[in-house]
């Protein structure tokens, strides 16, 4: 497992990443990023047998801007800069070639969370899964963390 | 009569079975894009449409698949068979769609 997706991914290879899910067909990595573990998200035709899930409201097109009007309809705004701030949770958005390819959610601990489209999630540097298969970092937002998810974070180990 | 020659692709032997192929295709498709999270890049891949090709013969084996877990064939069920058994709210749920597949394949005396 960790060959394969050193082999995706050779930025991951020596650095201190770790796969943290087994593979899972039910979610995907923008859906993990939006907190959903139950529902597939991506811009696809509406009305069809295949349709994966997508915001209500937010346009069906494959365009950075469609993305990021989902993740403004979660409150996250654009942002500067990938940094932690406490106090906040970030995505960023990966694109190639101007397409839509991934989004990786920052850890209360500043390290990054992503779903490898179907398979596994791993914890890793943000800039360690860039390159040929989601390209590179294009976009960061950033929502202030609840009250209650502050809590948590706090509660971390 | 005589049997034709058939013609051999390097990459399918002659003595594959479709459940072979199937899960050689399966494999080419997870190695190819399986880090995908556009179902777009995922449906149009070439070992994809070649799976949806395959026909019935391949939809016990999808379904053998859902039944140990969620998986995408839910997205190449509908292509093979032209079935649509998963209500409108519950598209983009994986394990929903894989559910509501497995039904579809009892009532339809689908044996895996």
């Amino acid at each position: 497992m960790v060959g394969r997706i050193e082999q995706a991914f050779p930025g991951l290879r020596g650095t201190a990443y770790q796969v943290t899910s087994p593979q899972d067909d039910t979610y995907n990595c923008i859906a993990w990023a939006a907190g959903d573990t139950t529902d597939w998200w991506w811009p696809d035709e509406p009305n069809n047998p295949e349709s994966a899930y997508w915001p209500p409201d937010v346009p069906r097109v494959e365009t950075l801007e469609a993305f990021r009007e989902a993740f403004a309809n979660l409150g996250y705004v654009v942002c500067n800069d990938d940094q932690f701030e406490g106090g906040y949770e970030k995505v960023a958005l990966f694109a190639l070639a101007g397409e839509p390819k991934h989004v990786a959610r920052q850890l209360p601990n500043g390290r990054w969370t992503s779903k490898l489209g179907p398979m596994e999630d791993v914890e890793h540097a943000l800039h360690d899964l860039t390159r040929m298969v989601y390209g590179s970092v294009v976009l960061v937002m950033k929502r202030p963390l609840s009250a209650a998810e502050k809590g948590e974070v706090d509660r971390a180990p | 009569m005589s049997a034709v020659p058939s013609k051999q692709t390097p990459d399918m032997p002659s003595a594959e079975t479709v459940e072979e192929r199937f899960h050689r295709l399966e494999a080419t498709w997870l190695a190819e894009v399986g880090y995908a999270s556009s179902s777009t890049a995922l449906r149009s891949h070439p070992a994809f449409q070649e799976i949806v090709g395959l026909g019935e013969a391949v939809v016990p084996l999808m379904l053998r698949d859902l039944e140990e877990r969620p998986r995408l064939w839910v997205w190449a069920l509908p292509r093979i068979t032209g079935a649509d058994p998963v209500p409108e709210s519950d598209r983009g749920n994986i394990a929903k769609m894989s559910a509501a597949w497995l039904r579809w394949g009892r009532e339809h005396g689908y044996r895996w």
